[in-house]
């Protein structure tokens, strides 16, 4: 968190730079089968970011030594295109992308039925395309999408969404200005129909109150997404 | 790249079809897929490019660095071209560094473009031996049904030609169009069945034998050959393929001069 003072995130009115309230999620769009050759895809538009996940297996897991008894490992790979950020990433191994592609492969182990599908390997591939604060998030809602396009069971999906604070004030859905200049990340993965939680990373400072205002806005902006992903699954692709 | 079995079956079967002058997709020898091309679609790049051809599908997205000169050329900037198959785009792509298949990809296509001359790296110099522009085009592939040589290609010329330089973000002037004076095109043969065909997707390229890429530039001037895989050919097919190449690129330059004009 840089908390750098001079750029102004949120006016007097409480309207922020892309013109949301601070309890309004920014406009998510998915839509599935976006990698034809994959046995499940989808897309997701949310606010810029713009990712892609594609989903191959249940297959032979290869090499031998990563094969478990009794159960799938889910092999997910988290990764931002190199055009995707402002300035180019170069490609190749990075630790941020390691542990995002680790914290994503839990969660979602956490819902896929692994064991019905011992000694084989389920291949998850996160490919940021265009990036704007909360790939992680995107990624992980996609990946979701993606596993039940596939066909793959889960007890649920997992809908993932970041709030936080920006000059002292809890907004939701954090976007690039507030991410960067702001005080608190707290991104979730929610299960949509317990309420349950998979995923949760936090970096910051936020106080008792501020911290269950930003965990309520997640809550209610997983409700919303998770209505666009029932649609994209039951829509098929546009 | 993993290279899955290929059964004698596949190959027995596109042989056949080959001796009725068929393919399995029904297509004509020289019938490309239908290519479908969409620019300026990456909003974090200054240049970008999407293809599509059948179920292909590839992204390229242009950015700008500043760089020192090199002190042998103080006026030059320089253009570099990467290349990258993640595992999204098939099963057969694995994870890690890549591999001997996408860095040839790259190559060629980097080869293709830079021989063509179409960038002068003379008008990427700000100040002579102080500060120039780095050009860098990254192709990324989607989703890899096939021919993913000709898709990026396409996207890597198509995202140059969309291509802005960022001058006002970098404090060095102001934003201009990206100079790029010619279109060099890939157009590629793959041997399936004893005979070249033109765009082959991925069961041609799996039941298949060696593969010719030719990038021509305006005029059909040849900037870049290259053959892959084992297989021997003769010259007079390489003259059935190149002739093939000359009308296929202009179809394709065509294509990429409209959109740009539609911007």
């Amino acid at each position: 968190m840089g908390g750098y003072g001079d750029v102004q995130c949120i006016d007097e009115n409480g309207i922020r730079l892309d013109g949301r309230t601070k309890d309004e999620v920014r406009p998510v769009s998915i839509e599935t089968g976006v990698v034809p050759v994959a046995d499940g895809s989808a897309r997701i538009r949310w606010g810029l970011n713009d990712c892609i996940a594609a989903v191959y297996g249940p297959m032979e897991a290869h090499p031998r030594k990563i094969q478990r008894q009794d159960r799938a490992v889910l092999d997910v790979r988290y990764n931002m295109a190199p055009f995707s950020t402002t300035d180019r990433i170069r490609p190749g191994f990075n630790r941020r992308s390691r542990e995002i592609s680790k914290v994503t492969a839990e969660a979602l182990e956490s819902v896929v039925l692994t064991e019905l599908y011992p000694r084989s390997k389920i291949r998850v591939e996160i490919e940021i395309i265009c990036a704007e604060a909360g790939t992680r998030c995107a990624g992980i809602t996609a990946a979701s999408v993606a596993l039940a396009h596939a066909g793959i069971p889960m007890t649920d999906m997992v809908v993932s969404v970041a709030s936080g604070k920006v000059h002292d004030i809890v907004v939701c859905d954090l976007n690039k200005e507030e991410d960067n200049y702001g005080e608190a990340d707290l991104p979730m993965g929610i299960l949509p129909n317990t309420g349950e939680l998979v995923f949760l990373q936090m970096d910051g400072d936020l106080s008792p109150d501020q911290f269950q205002e930003a965990w309520d806005y997640n809550m209610e902006a997983a409700k919303v997404i998770h209505e666009e992903m029932v649609r994209a699954l039951k829509g098929g692709a546009e | 790249m993993s290279i899955p079995l290929v059964p004698s079956l596949l190959r027995a079967h596109l042989a056949e079809l080959a001796a009725e002058d068929k393919r399995h997709d029904g297509r004509d020898r020289f019938e490309g897929r239908d290519v479908e091309l969409e620019i300026n679609c990456l909003p974090r790049a200054e240049g970008s490019a999407r293809v599509r051809m059948g179920d292909t599908i590839v992204l390229a997205g242009v950015k700008f660095q500043i760089m020192t000169p090199y002190p042998d050329r103080p006026n030059e900037g320089g253009l570099m071209c990467s290349a990258e198959v993640r595992p999204v785009a098939g099963r057969n792509w694995e994870a890690g560094p890549p591999s001997a298949e996408s860095i040839e990809l790259g190559r060629v296509v980097d080869r293709g473009i830079r021989e063509s001359g179409c960038i002068n790296t003379e008008d990427l110099c700000i100040i002579p031996g102080e500060k120039a522009w780095q050009v860098i085009l990254d192709v990324f592939a989607i989703s890899d049904d096939g021919n993913l040589f000709d898709a990026f290609g396409l996207a890597a010329i198509a995202a140059l030609r969309s291509a802005t330089v960022p001058a006002e973000r970098f404090e060095v002037g102001e934003d201009m169009p990206l100079d790029v004076s010619k279109t060099p095109i890939m157009c590629s043969y793959h041997k399936v069945g004893g005979r070249f065909v033109y765009d082959a997707d991925k069961r041609e390229e799996l039941g298949g034998d060696e593969r010719i890429h030719i990038t021509l530039g305006d005029d059909d001037h040849v900037h870049s050959l290259q053959k892959g895989l084992k297989g021997i050919f003769t010259a007079a097919e390489f003259a059935d393929i190149m002739d093939e190449a000359r009308s296929r690129c202009a179809e394709l330059r065509d294509l990429v001069n409209e959109k740009l004009e539609g911007e």
